[in-house]
């Protein structure tokens, strides 16, 4: 096919997604809201990013590809947690810890955390994606799977709902 | 705090510090690890290596030789794409070269030098495995028909199938499917090119000229009776043709232990 063809290897797996880890981790406690729910989802979302690697045809498209895998895995969560309450039996025990380190939020931190989690659940998806881990909108899109307009719809109609909602504070 | 203000202070807060993330990535790893194991694909090494034919991609797993492709006719990206469905590649260029090396001294008459075990675990399906596994019966220096192989295989009509199983070959050169030859003598088509096939063939001791037929003395021998006839010799018609060999000639029937029919007399 050619003269010279060259070996050109897609990266190993722990290499591709190792500068996305940090990201992953942060937009998981985000829309988990905790801390072990988000690294269980994390470990699934390792899972199941290895063993499709290879079916991932450019590898240059990867953060995208994790994203949608931890987007659905997120949306699974949210959807099981929402048909069965949890029963908590000893309150110690079950203490979850929040995802964020509240030593250090102030009261308002708090109340915008309370608004972003009462948006729409999609639109919640696509500002953590910008806003978080700074992921563009053709991005957002692929791991949503929406088309590029959609994304930055959502994106603005959250950003405009929190506003006037905040402002209404 | 105006709106934008603390909105903006928000998103730009890392409310996690990056310490934290790193010790939750850091448990979350550790308990991945026992779950990976399950799951991990083993390594091939990988790599191109020259041969008269061209480059060559070469894969070597742990259990053997994955892939040998012809790089002047198919893809580098479509073999690796290949191999990743089933294990991780490493690029190593030195097992690359021992492979190269092998063909090479190989095509130079040199009938032992392809000293890696094949591996079929990139072969699709159980027919094309069989039909494969069948085929690395055939010894160096004797040749089947498709038919054969696939009488062979316990399918007496797969002939075409069987022709679409050795295009499927993954290790060319090791499964020697250029070792299969059309039933009218024609040497028929190979994966890297019919100039390949009759090199190969050449190399094996088959004088292929240009009209692309095995040699006109060839002899065929039964693999269990040990006696081989001349093609047009009524014993050998009405033998199994799954148990039928070709040879390139008497002589070499006769180093490969079999005794000539005392019916046709091909000696």
């Amino acid at each position: 096919m050619m003269a010279n063809p060259s070996l050109i290897l897609p990266p190993p797996f722990e290499q591709a997604i190792g500068p996305y880890e940090r990201d992953l981790m942060r937009f998981m406690l985000r829309m988990t809201g905790n801390r072990d729910d988000a690294m269980e989802l994390f470990q699934e979302m390792c899972l199941r990013a290895y063993r499709a690697y290879p079916r991932l045809a450019d590898v240059g498209e990867i953060r995208p590809w994790l994203y949608r895998i931890a987007v659905n895995l997120c949306r699974n969560r949210a959807r099981d947690n929402a048909r069965r309450a949890r029963v908590i039996v000893d309150s110690s025990a079950n203490h979850r810890e929040p995802a964020v380190d509240d030593s250090s939020g102030s009261q308002d931190l708090g109340a915008i955390r309370a608004l972003i989690a009462a948006l729409p659940y999609k639109q919640r998806e696509a500002l953590t994606m910008r806003k978080i881990s700074g992921l563009g909108y053709e991005q957002i899109a692929q791991a949503l799977g929406c088309s590029v307009e959609g994304a930055r719809a959502n994106v603005s109609q959250a950003l405009k709902k929190l506003k006037a909602e905040w402002n209404q504070l | 705090m105006s709106s934008r203000h603390s909105l903006e202070q928000y998103f730009s807060d890392a409310d996690v510090s990056d310490e934290t993330l790193d010790q939750l990535l850091r448990q979350a790893r550790q308990k991945l690890e026992p779950n990976m194991r399950f799951i991990r694909r083993r390594e091939a090494a990988v790599g191109i290596t020259h041969s008269p034919f061209g480059p060559l991609l070469v894969a070597v797993g742990p259990n053997g030789l994955l892939m040998v492709r012809y790089l002047h006719v198919q893809s580098t990206s479509g073999g690796i794409a290949i191999l990743r469905l089933k294990f991780d590649p490493v690029e190593d260029e030195r097992v690359a070269e021992q492979v190269g090396d092998q063909i090479r001294r190989f095509l130079a008459g040199q009938h032992d030098a392809l000293g890696y075990r094949a591996d079929l675990s990139l072969v699709a399906g159980e027919f094309q495995r069989r039909a494969l596994e069948q085929l690395a019966e055939v010894p160096c220096g004797a040749i089947v028909t498709y038919h054969a192989l696939a009488a062979t295989i316990g399918a007496p009509n797969a002939q075409r199938a069987v022709g679409s199983a050795m295009a499927a070959n993954p290790i060319p050169i090791y499964v020697p499917c250029h070792r299969v030859v059309r039933s009218d003598g024609v040497i028929g088509h190979y994966g890297g090119g019919t100039r390949c096939k009759v090199e190969l063939l050449r190399a094996e001791g088959f004088a292929i000229d240009k009209s692309l037929k095995i040699p006109a003395d060839a002899v065929c021998g039964h693999r269990q009776t040990r006696i081989f006839c001349r093609t047009d010799c009524a014993a050998a018609r009405r033998a199994d043709p799954a148990r039928m060999l070709i040879f390139a000639s008497p002589r070499s029937a006769l180093e490969a232990g079999m005794r000539a029919c005392k019916l046709c007399h091909p000696t």
